[in-house]
Formats: C-alpha cells, sequence, structure tokens
C-alpha cells in the first residue's frame, strides 16, 4: 500500500510540475496570442476590434502571482479557458471527445504491440537462432527506425489512396451515426486499422528486443531449469516461469512508452487525419491557439500520468517482491 | 583511455573491436560512415537545393536521380544538403543530452542523499511528462530554427539518461577503485572526471547514439509539423514540403520516400551498432558465442534450443 | 528437456499468433473496397474550412471566432449581394438604396413577404437591431460601420434610414454587406460576441440543423424560405477534413461536391479522373498580392528604385513556380479581375514598371545615382552595401517560393535580399507596425476601387513607425490620391465615380507605391455527378468560390445549384 500512496504522491508532484510549466511556459515565451486572431481575417479587423476582443479573451495585465493561483483555481474546477480558434467553445469542451479517440488510438496500439512483440520475443528466445530470431527483430528494428508518421503515409498511400482498401481519414463513415451496433463497430476498426497498424509496426521492434533479451537471460536461470527438471510442459515453462519474470523489465517500459506512443500516435493521427488530441493539439499550434494548445498538452500529460499510475498497479501484481517491501 | 576495471571490455577499444568483430556493427559503422561522408561533402556536388532546376513534379530521372518537388527543385540535392543540418542536430542533441544527463545523473548518484533525493524527482518528473507534446509546445512558443530544435529536444530528452547514468554511479560508487580514490583523499570532481566517468565510457557512448537515434526521430517529426524553420532544407522540412504540396494526391511518392528511407537508415545504423556492441560486451551473449565457436570447433550442430549458461 | 514433437507443436502455436493477427486484420479490411457514401439526394458537400472537428458555431456577427461556413453563406443573409464577377450589387434583403441630404443620410427599402424561419416576418426592426448590437459591442463591428455611421433607424416597417457622421459614400459597401438577425431573438443576448447560437433563426436558404457531430454537420432547408421554390437543394453536409490534402483526397474521391482549395496540377490530379464530372474555375478576383517596399526608410522613398525593383522580378517565372500558372502577372494598376469594371486598360498600358526587364531596371538605378561597389551590390547614399530583408510568413508556401524567386530578381540588378521567415503572428506584427524593409502582403477588397487605393496610398492611413496600422503597412501617402479619394467619398454619381477611379489609378501608376505580383484566384472546384448549375468561365454568373461568404455571394450560387 505504502509503496502505490508513494508513487501516487509522486504524480501528484509531476502533475503539479505539468501545470506549474504550463502557465510559465507561455509567460516566458514572446508573442502575443491576440495577434494571431488576426490569421482567419487576413486584415479585415481593425485594431480598436482588436483590441475590445483582447478583453474579451481576459488577455489583461495583473501580477503574475495573482495570475498563477487564479490559473490553479481554474483548472482545479475542470475549466481550462475559452479556445481561441473555436471561441467561444470553452478549451475542455473542444477537448471533450477528442480524448477518447486518442486513447483508442494510443492505448489500443500499444496494449497490440506490446502484446505481439512480447509473444514474438518469448518466441525467438526460446527458439534462439531459428528463423523468428534470425529475421523479425532485424525486420523490426528497421521498422521501428522509421519515423511512424512516415510509415503511416506509405501505408495511407499504398493500402489507401492507391489500392483503396482503406479509407483515406476519419474515424468513423461521415453516413455512420455512431451507436453500439455492428455496422457502426465494424466502421471504427476498418477506420482505426491503419492508424493502429502503423504505429504497431513501429513499436514492436522494441517489446520484442527487450523481450527477447530478458527471456534469454531468465531461461538460464536456475528455477527455470528447476521447472524443466521437474518434467513440467515447454509450454508451461516458457509461459509459467519464465515470461512472467522475464516480463518485469518490459512493464516497467511500458509506463515509459505510454509517453511516447503517445507522442507518435500524436503524429500519426494528423497524417490520417483522425479526429483524437494529435490532431486538435497541431491545428491548435499552428491557429496560435494558444490556450486550447496547453489544455490538450495538459490533458495528455495527466492522462498519462493515470495510465502511468494503472501500470504500477500491474507491476504489484506482477511482482510480489513490491508487495513485501511495501507492506 | 580506461583501466580494464570490468571482466568486460569497456571503453572506445571495446567499440573499436565490436565493430570489427560483429557483422551488425561493422554493417552499422559502414551505413554512418556513408551518410556522415554524405553529409560532409555532399553538398558540395549537388549544388543549391532551392534552385528551380526544373519541372514541377517530375518522377525520378537521369537529370533528376530522385525527380522534383512541387515546386520544381531537385529532390536528390534536397536529401543530400539535408542530412547535413538534420545529423548534425541529431548528433550534437544526442551528446548534448548524454552530457547534461550524465551531469544530473552521476552527481544524484555519486552524492547520494538529498541531492540524490531531489534530482531523482526533477528527472522522473521529466521522464514522465510526454516528451513530444512537451516539445511541441515549446517548439510553438519560440522563434522557428534549428538552435530551438536542438533546445527543445535536449529539455525534453535528458532525463532518460539521467536515470541510467544515476543507476551506473550508485553501482560504480561502492567499487574498490572508487573507495581507493576516496580514501586518497582525492575531490569528488576529481574522481567523478578521472575515476567514475571513463569506466562509464562504453556506456556513454551507447547512450549517445541511443539519444542520436531519438533526436534524429523527434526533430524529424517536429519539422514534419511545421515547427521547424521550413526555409531551411532538412530531412524533416523535406517531409513537410513533400506534405504541404500534397505528395499523396499527386502521387509523387518520390518526394517522401527517399527522406523517410534515409532517417530509417540512419536510425537502423545506429541500432545496429548499439546492439552488436551489446553483443559483444554482454557477457551472457558473449558466452554463448564461445560455446558455438567450441561446438563449431569440434564438428558439432550449435543447437536451436538456448544453451544454459550461468550468469 | 523438451521432446521434438512437443517442441514442434509449441512452434506451430507461436507461428500462429502473427497468422491470426494478420488474419484480423484482413477481416477488419474484409469488404474494405472504397464504397462511395450513398449521398442522398440534393445534399450538396462542402468544404470550405479545415478543423479537427466541429464546434457548433453559427453567430453572424462575432469576429471573435469564425462561425461554420454556412453561417455568413447560406443561413444568415446581407441586405444586398454583391457579384464580384458581374460587379454589380443583386438586391436582397434590401430593395434598393438612396442617398438624401446632400448623400448625408442613406435610406434602404426593404423586401416585403420575407419571413425568419421561425415565421415572424422580417422587418426594419431587425436591421436597426443588427446595427445597434455592432454599435453597443466594437468587437462585433467587423467593418468599421461605426467609424462613419452616427445614427440607425427603423423609420417605416420597410425602411430605414442611417444618418452617417459625415459624408461616406464608400459606406454603403460596408452597410450592404452586413448580415441581418432576428431582432426577437438577439435582443434577448446578454453577451452576442461569445453567443454561439446553436440553433440559428434566419433568412437564408439553409438555417434547420439536422445533424451536428464533430465530425460532420448536415442543414436542412428552410421552408420558409422568401424565394419561393427555392432552394433546389434539399440540405448542406460539411464534413471535417484538418487539411487541405484531406479535403482534397476526398474531392478526388467523389466525397465532395464543392470545394474552394488550392490543388496543385489541378489538370492532372483532379479533372484526369474524371473528366466528365470534376471541373474548376479560378477566376483571378481574389486580392492582389504585392511586394511591399517601406518607404519610410532610404532607398525605397525613391519612385525610381521601386519601379527599378519591380522591374527586376520575373513575375512569369514567379507564377510558374508559386502558383502552378493559375494566376497571371499583375497589371501596373495593381487591380484584379474583381474589378474589371473600374479598370482602365489605356492607364494600364501607360505603366511601363510592371513587365520583366532587369536591363531598364539597373539603368534606372545607375541614373538615380546607385552605382555598384566592387562586389556588384549597389551601394546607399551613406556608403552601405544594398542588403535587405524579405518578409514572408512561414508556412505559406506560395509567399515562401514567390520570395525566392523575388529576392532572385533582385540578385541580378545589384540588390542582396534575404528571405526571413516570420511565424504569421511575427510577421503580422512586423509589417503592421512598419518593422520590415521588404514583405510580401495581401491587398484589400471591396465594390469598389475605394477601399483597395485608400490602404495603398491615403495619407489618413499612414501611421507611424511601431503603432499598428491595419494597411498601409509601407506607410505611403500621396497627396494627389487624397484629393481624389476624398472626392471618392463625397460621390455617389456612377459616371463621376468611375472618372475618380481612373484618377487613382492614374496616380498609382505613375507613383508605384507598392510593387504589384499577382492577383489571387478565387479557389473553386466542384463535382457534377450529383450536382448541377456551378458558375463556371462558360456560365459566369457568380463568383464559384465557396470561400466568397462575406459579401453574401456564395448565396446566389447555393440558391442556383439544383440535383441532377
Amino acid at each position: 500500500m505504502l509503496y502505490l500512496l508513494k508513487r501516487l504522491g509522486f504524480y501528484l508532484i509531476a502533475a503539479f510540475a505539468a501545470l506549474t510549466l504550463n502557465f510559465f511556459l507561455p509567460r516566458l515565451m514572446p508573442g502575443d496570442p491576440a495577434t494571431a486572431l488576426f490569421a482567419r481575417f487576413r486584415g479585415r479587423l481593425g485594431p480598436e476590434a482588436l483590441e475590445a476582443l483582447r478583453e474579451t479573451f481576459g488577455l489583461t495585465e495583473g501580477p503574475l502571482i495573482t495570475q498563477y493561483f487564479t490559473y490553479l483555481a481554474h483548472v482545479f474546477r475542470g475549466d481550462l479557458g475559452i479556445s481561441i480558434a473555436y471561441f467561444p467553445a470553452p478549451v475542455s469542451e473542444v477537448i471533450g471527445n477528442g480524448l477518447v479517440w486518442t486513447v483508442f488510438i494510443a492505448g489500443s496500439s500499444l496494449v497490440l504491440s506490446f502484446a505481439l512483440g512480447t509473444l514474438l520475443g518469448i518466441a525467438a528466445a526460446w527458439w534462439r537462432r531459428g528463423w523468428i530470431d534470425t529475421w523479425l527483430p532485424a525486420t523490426f528494428t528497421l521498422l521501428g527506425a522509421f519515423p511512424y508518421f512516415w510509415l503511416a503515409m506509405v501505408a495511407l498511400y499504398l493500402l489507401g489512396f492507391t489500392l483503396g482498401w482503406f479509407p483515406l481519414g476519419h474515424a468513423y463513415g461521415d453516413d455512420i451515426s455512431p451507436g453500439w451496433n455492428a455496422t457502426f463497430i465494424g466502421d471504427l476498426f476498418r477506420h482505426a486499422a491503419l492508424p493502429i497498424g502503423t504505429v504497431v509496426l513501429g513499436t514492436m521492434g522494441g517489446w520484442l528486443l527487450s523481450m527477447r533479451n530478458t527471456m534469454i537471460g531468465v531461461l538460464g536461470s536456475d528455477f527455470v531449469n528447476l521447472a524443466r527438471a521437474k518434467g513440467l510442459s515447454p509450454a508451461r515453462v516458457v509461459l509459467r516461469y519464465a515470461a512472467r519474470n522475464a516480463l518485469l523489465p518490459s512493464v516497467t517500459g511500458f509506463g515509459m512508452a505510454l509517453g511516447f506512443v503517445l507522442g507518435g500516435s500524436l503524429l500519426t493521427e494528423v497524417v490520417f487525419s483522425y479526429p483524437g488530441q494529435g490532431y486538435l493539439f497541431v491545428q491548435a499550434v499552428r491557429n496560435q491557439d494558444y490556450p486550447l494548445m496547453q489544455g490538450v498538452f495538459l490533458v495528455i500529460t495527466l492522462a498519462v500520468l493515470a495510465a502511468n499510475w494503472c501500470v504500477d498497479l500491474l507491476y504489484l501484481w506482477l511482482d510480489p517482491r513490491t508487495r513485501d517491501t511495501a507492506s | 583511455m580506461s583501466d580494464p576495471r570490468d571482466n568486460v571490455r569497456t571503453g572506445w577499444s571495446a567499440w573499436a573491436w565490436a565493430i570489427r568483430r560483429d557483422r551488425k556493427a561493422s554493417i552499422g559503422a559502414a551505413l554512418l560512415l556513408f551518410f556522415a561522408a554524405l553529409a560532409l561533402i555532399g553538398p558540395w556536388f549537388t549544388g543549391d537545393p532551392d534552385a528551380l532546376v526544373g519541372v514541377p513534379l517530375q518522377a525520378p530521372s537521369a537529370a533528376h536521380w530522385l525527380g522534383t518537388t512541387a515546386q520544381g527543385q531537385d529532390v536528390f540535392a534536397q536529401l543530400v544538403v539535408g542530412t547535413r543540418i538534420s545529423l548534425a542536430i541529431g548528433f550534437g542533441v544526442g551528446l548534448f543530452v548524454v552530457l547534461l544527463g550524465a551531469l544530473v545523473g552521476v552527481t544524484a548518484g555519486y552524492f547520494g542523499g538529498k541531492v540524490d533525493a531531489l534530482l531523482s524527482l526533477v528527472f522522473n518528473v521529466f521522464l514522465v511528462i510526454p516528451g513530444l507534446p512537451l516539445a511541441i509546445v515549446i517548439a510553438a512558443y519560440l522563434p522557428s530554427g534549428p538552435l530551438t530544435l536542438a533546445l527543445v529536444l535536449v529539455v525534453t530528452g535528458w532525463a532518460w539518461n539521467a536515470r541510467v547514468l544515476r543507476a551506473q554511479t550508485l553501482a560504480y560508487r561502492n567499487r574498490d577503485f572508487v573507495s581507493a580514490a576516496i580514501v586518497t583523499g582525492e575531490s569528488s570532481a576529481r574522481i567523478i572526471v578521472r575515476e567514475i566517468l571513463p569506466a562509464m565510457s562504453s556506456l556513454l557512448l551507447a547512450q549517445v547514439i541511443g539519444s542520436t537515434i531519438y533526436a534524429i526521430g523527434a526533430q524529424v517529426g517536429l519539422e514534419f509539423l511545421g515547427l521547424g524553420d521550413v526555409s531551411r532544407v532538412t530531412w524533416g522540412t523535406n517531409l513537410y514540403w513533400a506534405q504541404n504540396d500534397s505528395a499523396l494526391l499527386t502521387g509523387a511518392w518520390w518526394t517522401f520516400a527517399p527522406t523517410g528511407l534515409a532517417v530509417a537508415l540512419v536510425g537502423f545504423a545506429l541500432s545496429l551498432l548499439n546492439s552488436g556492441f551489446d553483443e559483444i560486451t554482454n557477457p551472457r551473449l558473449e558466452m554463448e558465442r564461445a560455446w558455438r565457436r567450441e561446438l563449431r570447433r569440434t564438428g558439432q550442430v550449435p543447437g536451436e534450443s538456448t544453451p544454459v549458461v550461468r550468469g | 528437456m523438451t521432446t521434438p514433437v512437443q517442441q514442434r507443436r509449441w512452434r506451430r502455436v507461436a507461428a500462429a499468433a502473427p497468422l491470426i493477427t494478420a488474419m484480423t486484420i484482413a477481416l477488419i479490411c474484409a469488404g474494405c473496397v472504397r464504397k462511395r457514401p450513398p449521398h442522398p439526394p440534393g445534399v450538396l458537400v462542402v468544404s470550405q474550412e479545415q478543423a479537427a472537428s466541429w464546434v457548433r458555431n453559427f453567430n453572424p456577427l462575432t469576429t471573435a471566432t469564425a462561425p461554420r461556413w454556412p453561417t455568413l453563406s447560406g443561413i444568415y443573409e446581407p441586405l444586398f449581394v454583391f457579384n464580384s464577377v458581374k460587379a454589380a450589387y443583386v438586391p436582397w434583403l434590401g430593395l434598393a438604396h438612396e442617398w438624401r441630404d446632400g448623400n448625408r443620410v442613406l435610406r434602404i427599402t426593404l423586401r416585403d413577404g420575407v419571413l425568419w424561419s421561425d415565421g415572424r416576418p422580417f422587418t426594419a426592426r431587425d436591421v436597426a437591431l443588427t446595427f445597434e448590437l455592432l454599435r453597443r459591442h466594437p468587437a462585433l463591428d467587423r467593418r468599421g460601420v461605426w467609424g462613419f455611421v452616427e445614427r440607425v433607424e427603423a423609420i417605416a416597417p420597410l425602411t430605414v434610414e442611417f444618418t452617417f457622421a459625415r459624408i461616406f459614400v464608400p459606406g454603403f459597401d460596408e452597410i450592404a454587406a452586413q448580415q441581418i438577425v432576428p431582432e426577437h431573438i438577439w435582443a434577448g443576448i446578454e453577451d452576442p460576441v461569445a453567443f454561439a447560437n446553436e440553433n440559428p433563426v434566419a433568412t437564408g436558404p439553409f438555417t434547420e440543423v439536422r445533424v451536428f457531430q464533430n465530425q460532420i454537420y448536415e442543414l436542412g432547408r428552410n421552408p420558409r424560405y422568401w424565394q419561393t421554390g427555392l432552394p433546389h437543394l434539399e440540405a448542406l453536409r460539411c464534413p471535417a477534413y484538418p487539411s487541405n490534402d484531406r479535403a482534397n483526397l476526398a474531392l478526388v474521391f467523389d466525397e465532395i461536391d464543392w470545394a474552394g482549395n488550392f490543388i496543385p496540377a489541378i489538370d492532372r490530379v483532379f479533372v484526369g479522373r474524371n473528366r466528365e464530372h470534376h471541373g474548376y474555375w479560378f477566376p483571378l478576383t481574389g486580392s492582389t498580392i504585392f511586394l511591399y517596399a517601406n518607404t519610410t526608410r532610404v532607398p525605397f522613398d525613391d519612385v525610381r528604385v521601386r519601379k527599378a525593383l519591380s522591374l527586376a522580378i520575373d513575375r512569369e517565372l514567379l507564377i510558374d513556380v508559386a502558383l502552378h500558372r493559375y494566376s497571371r502577372p499583375a497589371d501596373p494598376t495593381g487591380l484584379s479581375d474583381a474589378y474589371s469594371s473600374w479598370h482602365d486598360a489605356e492607364i494600364a498600358a501607360s505603366g511601363d514598371w510592371v513587365r520583366f526587364d532587369p536591363e531598364r531596371a539597373n539603368q534606372l538605378l545607375d541614373q538615380a545615382g546607385y552605382a555598384r561597389g566592387p562586389d556588384g551590390i549597389r551601394r546607399l547614399p551613406d556608403g552601405h552595401p544594398w542588403e535587405f530583408e524579405l518578409q514572408t510568413v512561414s508556412g505559406w508556401s506560395d509567399w515562401v517560393r514567390a520570395s525566392q524567386v523575388i529576392t532572385r530578381g533582385l540578385a541580378a540588378i545589384g540588390v542582396r535580399a534575404t528571405v526571413r521567415t516570420y511565424d504569421f503572428g511575427a510577421w503580422f506584427q512586423r509589417v503592421q507596425e512598419g518593422k520590415f524593409d521588404l514583405s510580401l502582403g495581401w491587398s484589400f477588397e471591396g465594390p469598389t476601387p475605394y477601399p483597395f487605393y485608400r490602404w495603398l496610398m491615403s495619407s489618413a492611413a499612414v501611421k507611424p513607425i511601431g503603432e499598428v496600422s491595419m494597411g498601409n503597412w509601407h506607410r505611403y501617402g500621396s497627396a494627389r490620391a487624397d484629393t481624389a479619394l476624398a472626392a471618392f467619398e463625397r460621390e455617389a454619381d456612377p459616371e463621376r465615380l468611375r472618372s475618380l477611379g481612373d484618377d487613382l489609378q492614374r496616380i498609382f501608376v505613375e507613383e508605384a507605391p507598392a510593387i504589384p505580383l499577382y492577383p489571387n484566384p478565387s479557389w473553386a472546384e466542384y463535382n457534377t455527378t450529383r450536382i448541377a448549375g456551378f458558375p463556371t468561365a462558360a456560365n459566369p454568373f457568380a463568383d464559384p468560390s465557396p470561400n466568397k461568404f462575406d459579401r453574401g455571394e456564395c448565396l446566389l450560387v447555393l440558391t442556383t445549384l439544383a440535383p441532377r
């Protein structure tokens, strides 16, 4: 329990750091978000109208420390400010359903790539020097060296644009209304296949290699030998004994990979015009919609922190030693 | 360079050895050398990459080896010239990230106590905040350019190195050679610089390689989003322009395929180098190697299942 | 140790894992052959805005955000629609206008029998309230109407009277373009700037929000539309595409009927895919793009220098490289085709400085006494070499490429200019404050050349360096232009206006306040598979672009289109 509380405390500190960073970054940097508004009016707006708008957005002067505490109070109420590009919609509303899509894409690609990579890693370690071990690590290392978004572009070009097997964008067809029915869910997967697939391809190699290398070590350890000597079936030895132990470093890496995959899926979303955070984020940056941009950053960060906390729980379940030291 | 204090080879000599001995490492080194040469001397031969050389969107031909962009520039020239800045940023950031990581990590590991607690907290927080989004936010506020990119990548990339190097320092902290130095009354700075860092040199180099992979990938990603200086020719901006000029729509695969391939090859080369090195220096893998040599010498075929090696 | 049999079986299982995955993926994409979305008949699919996801906002007044595209193009209507292709006003909610009291009072008669979409009649009180809102909330007064209007009154159920603070005839253009909102709804809105107006009540052809999701929305036709029998279309549908590129893909794959995007190599990429139904028309009615030289800085205060710079630019190459030949070199008057009825070919022909003639440019500079130094770079009077920064916006590829062509041209006449790209915000601030040597920039549009030339050469529009100025970034004031512009402001007679327009053109051609490069095309692509009636070069009844909504011009198209 203590272990979990400690971790929780750490995540709270991290969240606080992210909040503070979020507040001070824009104020330390040059530039003025309100001028960005002109972008959409191409000069049709006079300086007087701009001044009036500036007040509308609350971009007024005040001591920094007061602004900081007001900001914190707002964040705790779930108020992330007002989007400039989507005015008068509050940032929280604009972000609203976008997070679901990002979590869907990043989450399922992470889980899928972890599962596939780990399984293949086990296989590679078990049949050292077999064809899996010879070819897959190298292939996936090469694939992993490509930027995800580039894989996404190529996949979109070949499978979407040229062959027409997959849709070219969006999370579901324009003519389908969302609902829990087979058509919608099927459509959902059809649209998610390429985004998830490319991220999985790009990230699987890491899991494969790390699992393979730890597995090789674990397979040589005494307790595995003992299990083998007892005449347990290979499947049991591999999965129940070796893999469970070899999994630990990977699970630690899992938490770390969360942030990474999320970053990558942001880019992938841009390529597939997937309606998640990534797209919103990039557009906010391009529109210089700073409130929205920071809101997205904060939400992504908090999501990663929360996911890390879940990984800690998983770790606790996998590794009894943490339980022991904790009690 | 360093004393053979570990039972495994360390330091630069180990790298040289790995590159000579391991096929993966030699392929990686050769590829890397090729790109380095391309970056250094290539631009002298290709001419101005911004020059408008012909009809836009020509497919690859003898005149333009990789075709032309939507603006009628030579894709090959852009690829070659882009190599320079991209690799410079990549290696520069890789180096800096490790330096910063070493500074923080070694300090934390060596001094321990409150210093360690505080520094560890800082890098753990940085580790858990997603890097790319943070990089995007910072880059969005700063004027675009290679320096901004480098800064952003250093800020978001150092924490991992700090963590690894702290752990390594902790391991060395109680070794005899460090204890001996402490007893002889050497200053902490001297011990760190003269004893600990050299002992970690092979790890440091591996970290630099890993960080460079990260820096190149992240840099290309940020530039692809238009957060770099788009008027400069780099790999990332090449991809940005390809996307911006509707490469997909016009079917101009040659505007984005070669650049992506180059990014991947450099990353692949670096990974090969690192994993080749790992095979050499990892005692377990090395023993297995010896085992197989022995088998072959005695005329037996190495089995497919893992030999049992005590670690 | 494991037995070989066990090993083999286990291997088969593991080998099956990726196979199973592959099959799952294959299953997912089973039936993946791209099927064309089944559009119900009469639904026009438009892509004008690019957004990651839609936010429901149909506020026609606010300037704080861009409302959804139909707001100004199909939901709310202005008093008069300006047809920029025919350069004529079309009576819309307003039927006629009349200047009284020595052009100080503008009286507008409104159309009878117009109903709001909730059934209430449209009256002069709606118009008066709309302008009253602009007065109360300056952030809504996008066109600066209250800079010249003093009072707005509904003097009869169908008559509105605008009393001007000063005589300002071009003010009619701003009043005519204002979209009108219903008094019975908007009088009760506390903060109209932030009002999202999710369920619009309006007079336009499409008012019923049928579907609104973050990825797509649909507006049904107004059952009470005042043009009986119109619109022919059942509904407008707008899918969200995050970028031009994505929208263009959808266009190419027949998912969109009407768009206003830049498409490279359009003949091959779009038209070539379906010659029968894919079409485009890019009339040159957009804003003219200029190279602005800061006339407060030496040597750009010298008209010979500005003309020489202009002569050094190869505009044909520029259009090739930056614009895929979608435009043509600008005219010495700077006027785009939107001013065809004002444009005077004779005056244009008298300007000899908007062509590519580096030799003449060199002559001009030599005559003006700017000799070249030993390095081939010309010298300023104080002996410094001519080295300037040419500013442009990063990411605006057409401008960046155009700048590169320009600097190449300038190098040939001994001027060293370097392209410097800034983020939009930074760039905009610099040009507005006059902190630049050379910069690309747009010009101002309107039904008459008045706003265009006012922002190019009126002394009244010159603000000191460092102060934000909406236009006239190059800070050029011409006494002759001031006289002509003042006369233009007071004149309502079309004949005399025309001759004043000629004067302005003449002054511009002689004084070269800024260097015109090319008129921007009005982007418009259409797909006639399901919908017919788009404006084309052969049938130019209105501007074809969905981007031309600011003065209600899209209404002309939306009320003409019909299902096939």
